[in-house]
């Protein structure tokens, strides 16, 4: 009797722990491994992987609120900083999800590029005249202070974003895609395609789209609220790579916007000449750009 | 041993009964109808095409990429896949060599020609009510209209002896007893049209009402149970509840749910998984008047009792996010990876995203359908009505910790109030969608 019941005891703990056992190694279904880049030395060669970080991360950053505040400036830029936003632009109307997307004019190497020379000023700038230069430009408003707290958190995200790539080293993306620039642009092609793919969010005058407070949910193309003459957008080619690359959102089941790969290169070359060249605000301080020649073909003056 | 014997023979005997009365059902239970109709007519081909669409035949009788109602979209079951079949009227494949009995015999009363009974899946319970007028002009559509396709039919992947039909004659006695169309009690002569295609043609309840074990959907019409299109899951979409109460449609005006079924969006919401289907393929053709009594007849399913108002609490969400406080759980997920298209008010950009704030689909009783379209993502239909279509990413890249207190948020988040969701509930979600059945006969998925 009692070696039955302890036969029957251990066979029981045994099916039990047998049972445990196979949900333990059966694997709960989670996410795949995060994606991640190549981080590259000079020559190329992989020296490591960089994997974009979680924004749930900056909290446990010593200077947490500095950062977070640098990446709502730069999501919600025309509300926070009225007196520096000219256009109804934020900077992540052209840097797309806080700079964090491959071919959308990311900041991921941002803060290792800087300070570099660039051809259009002739000389070099560090990241702030940089930064700067999109105020006045594509925001078509006036530079912020450069030793403000505004610009300090701006470049303390860019800085976390950076995850410690070494200064000489570059995460494997690009700014922007290719676009074929020996293609012939059509306007008129340009004003039909930006009918059919681009009016339904950007307005069939171009004017963009607004919330219940006011604030921009879909930023306007053309206009005296949008980017001036001197941003880097306003050349055809420029834009056509953004354009392609980027724009529309929201069209495939993939990628953290859906965005881009809708248009073929003349496409978008045409649709960008359409728009780029709708009236814009003027830049005066234009004549002092590319001193030393160079200019490229798509520039507007 | 006797009793044995005997129990043998009782058992024998009531197979040998059930099969009886099964086999007998064509002519007492169904009976075949003796009609002309003039499928030359070209008003009644017109009628027809008009109806046929309403009753979204072309969805399931049409696989992907093939020809319209040639058969051969698969439908899953526990058990097998069953495949629509080809209702073209070729002679040899198709329905060509069908009269009209045998057409409505099989479109309301689950039969084939040749006695043989067919799956609920093919919605005969709710055509059932379909009137004879309506059935005399589909059937000179299908006939008159159609292209004939040469398409043999797939057999289903059913194993014997499940794939045995006559148990299904006990089933269609069960729950298909033949019924006519009753117009509910009102003055409005829409509410009347309403109901009539909302639990005829439209098949509404197919999705929309919880199905019983035997697969029977558990209300064919309001009955005063509140059960009739009370909300049901397949394949892991949840097709919510469109009773007039709380989590139904109390909080759609009679307009957003017309423009909703015309384009598969409005100010607020946007159609997804079969509903999107269900939107390009049949309730972007129906007129106004018939969208419009579709939506006065669901407006006008009485709530259950205590579940008559659906009432937001206070948004504190807009403001916190807004000014900047993303210290709630989820809040910081949400900013990264929603905001962009649905904003921090959380009401997206009208007709383009949609809004998740007062959104009757984000705290519906069952969250399958948030959990889902976060995960997998989501196409809107594209219709004539819109320039463009939008289609949401999916988010499977997320852990399901950050998806859980995440969807938990939004349930939460601007005046919503819901159940929180669970880490578990998202694993479970995962492996749905690994096993996803996939709806194309085999010589179609290549
Ligand atoms: C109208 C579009 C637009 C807006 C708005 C805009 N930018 Fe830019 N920005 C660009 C383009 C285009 C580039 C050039 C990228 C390249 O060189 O390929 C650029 C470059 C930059 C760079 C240099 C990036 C690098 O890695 O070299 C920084 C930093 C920058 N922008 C910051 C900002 C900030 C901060 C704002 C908001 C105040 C802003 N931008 C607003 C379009 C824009
Ligand atoms: C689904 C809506 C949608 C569609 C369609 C769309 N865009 Fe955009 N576009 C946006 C959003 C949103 C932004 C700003 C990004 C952000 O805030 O996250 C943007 C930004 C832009 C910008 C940079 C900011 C500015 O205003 O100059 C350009 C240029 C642009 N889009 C061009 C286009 C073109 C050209 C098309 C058509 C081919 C197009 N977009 C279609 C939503 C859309
Ligand atoms: C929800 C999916 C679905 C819809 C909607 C649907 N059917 Fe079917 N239908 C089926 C399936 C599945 C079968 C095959 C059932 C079986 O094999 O038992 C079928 C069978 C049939 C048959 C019998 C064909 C034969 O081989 O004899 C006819 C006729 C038919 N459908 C007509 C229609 C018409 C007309 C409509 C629209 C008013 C329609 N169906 C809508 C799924 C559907
Ligand atoms: C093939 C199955 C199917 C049929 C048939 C069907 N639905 Fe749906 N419906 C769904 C699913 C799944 C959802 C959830 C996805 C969504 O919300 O878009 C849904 C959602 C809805 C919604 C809510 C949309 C939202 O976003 O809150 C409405 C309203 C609706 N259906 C109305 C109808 C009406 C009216 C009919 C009949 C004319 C109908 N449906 C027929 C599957 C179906
Ligand atoms: C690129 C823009 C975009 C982003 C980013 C995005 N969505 Fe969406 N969302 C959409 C679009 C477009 C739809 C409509 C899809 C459809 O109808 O099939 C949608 C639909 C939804 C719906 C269904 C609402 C309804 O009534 O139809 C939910 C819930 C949702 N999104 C949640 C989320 C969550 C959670 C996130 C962040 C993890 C997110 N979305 C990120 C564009 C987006």
């Amino acid at each position: 009797m009692r070696k039955s019941f302890l036969i029957a005891g251990v066979a029981l703990i045994a099916m039990a722990g047998s049972a445990a056992g196979w949900v333990a190694t059966r694997a709960v279904p989670d996410a795949p491994p995060a994606a991640s880049f190549a981080v590259l030395d000079a020559e190329k060669n992989e020296v490591g992987r960089y994997v974009v970080p979680a924004d749930k991360d900056i909290f446990a950053q010593p200077n947490a609120d500095e950062i977070i505040y640098g990446k709502r400036l730069l999501a919600d830029t025309a509300r926070l900083l009225p007196d520096n936003v000219g256009a109804a632009m934020n900077c992540n109307s052209c840097h797309l999800l806080d700079g964090k997307i491959d071919a959308a004019n990311g900041y991921i190497n941002t803060v290792n590029f800087y300070p570099r020379v660039m051809p259009r000023a002739g000389k070099e700038v560090d990241l702030e005249t940089r930064i700067n230069g999109c105020f006045q430009r594509s925001m078509n408003g006036r530079p912020l202070d450069r030793e403000g707290r505004e610009m300090k958190a701006m470049i303390a995200y860019m800085e976390w974003l950076r995850q410690g790539v070494a200064k000489e080293h570059r995460v494997d993306i690009v700014n922007a895609g290719p676009v074929d620039e020996s293609l012939i642009p059509d306007p008129d092609n340009g004003k039909a395609i930006y009918a059919q793919k681009c009016a339904a969010c950007h307005g069939v005058n171009g004017e963009g789209m607004r919330d219940q407070f006011g604030d921009i949910i879909f930023p306007p193309l053309w206009g005296d609220e949008s980017f001036n003459i001197g941003a880097g957008l306003a050349r055809t080619y420029k834009a056509a790579q953004f354009v392609k690359w980027a724009m529309p959102p929201a069209m495939h089941l993939d990628g953290q916007l859906g965005q881009g790969g809708v248009l073929t290169d003349q496409e978008a070359v045409d649709v960008s000449e359409y728009f780029t060249h709708m009236p814009r605000p003027d830049f005066a301080p234009k004549v002092n750009d590319w001193p030393n020649g160079n200019k490229p073909k798509d520039a507007r003056y | 041993m006797r009793v044995l014997k005997l129990a043998l023979l009782a058992g024998l005997s009531a197979l040998a009964i059930g099969w009886g009365v099964a086999a007998s059902t064509p002519y007492w239970f169904a009976p075949k109808q003796d009609r002309k109709v003039d499928i030359a007519d070209p008003e009644l081909i017109a009628r027809g095409e008009y109806l046929a669409r309403a009753g979204d035949c072309v969805a399931c009788h049409t696989a992907p990429g093939g020809a319209p109602y040639a058969g051969g979209l698969g439908l899953q079951t526990p058990l097998g896949t069953i495949y629509a079949t080809n209702i073209t009227p070729d002679p040899e494949t198709g329905i060509g060599s069908y009269d009209y009995g045998d057409f409505e015999r099989a479109v309301r009363k689950g039969l084939r020609p040749d006695g043989v009974h067919l799956y609920p899946a093919m919605p005969f319970a709710s055509y059932k009510v379909v009137s004879d007028a309506d059935t005399e002009a589909m059937y000179a559509y299908f006939m008159s209209a159609v292209k004939p396709v040469a398409k043999q039919n797939q057999p289903t992947t059913i194993p014997w002896p499940a794939s045995l039909r006559w148990p299904l004659a006990w089933w269609q006695l069960l729950f298909a007893q033949p019924r006519d169309f009753e117009a509910p009690q009102s003055d409005d002569p829409l509410v009347a049209r309403g109901a009539y295609l909302v639990e005829g043609l439209a098949h509404c309840g197919a999705c929309h009402t919880p199905r019983g074990l035997a697969y029977e959907e558990k209300a064919l019409k309001e009955d005063g149970s509140g059960r009739f299109l009370s909300g049901s899951v397949l394949e892991g979409w949840y097709a919510k509840n469109l009773r007039n109460e709380d989590t139904g449609l109390v909080t759609w005006t009679e307009e957003e749910l017309v423009t909703f079924l015309r384009t598969g969006r409005n100010k607020r919401t946007a159609a997804f998984g079969s509903m999107s289907d269900v939107v390009e393929h049949s309730l972007q053709y129906l007129g106004d008047d018939d969208l419009t009594a579709i939506a006065r007849y669901l407006k006008s399913l009485p709530p259950r009792p205590g579940r008559e108002q659906w009432r937001p609490k206070e948004d504190v969400t807009t403001a916190a996010l807004r000014g900047g406080d993303f210290s709630a759980p989820g809040a910081m997920t949400y900013i990264e990876h929603c905001t962009a298209c649905h904003r921090l008010d959380g009401k997206g950009a009208p007709e383009v995203y949609p809004a998740l704030a007062g959104n009757s689909m984000v705290f519906a009783d069952d969250p399958s359908s948030l959990i889902q379209v976060t995960l997998a993502g989501g196409r809107m239909p594209s219709t004539p009505g819109h320039s463009m279509a939008f289609t949401m990413p999916g988010f499977a890249h997320l852990s399901n910790a950050d998806l859980a207190e995440l969807m938990t948020f939004i349930r939460n988040g601007w005046g919503n109030h819901a159940s929180a969701v669970t880490e578990a509930d998202i694993a479970r979600m995962r492996k749905e969608i690994a096993h996803k059945p996939v709806h194309y006969a085999p010589e179609a998925a290549q």
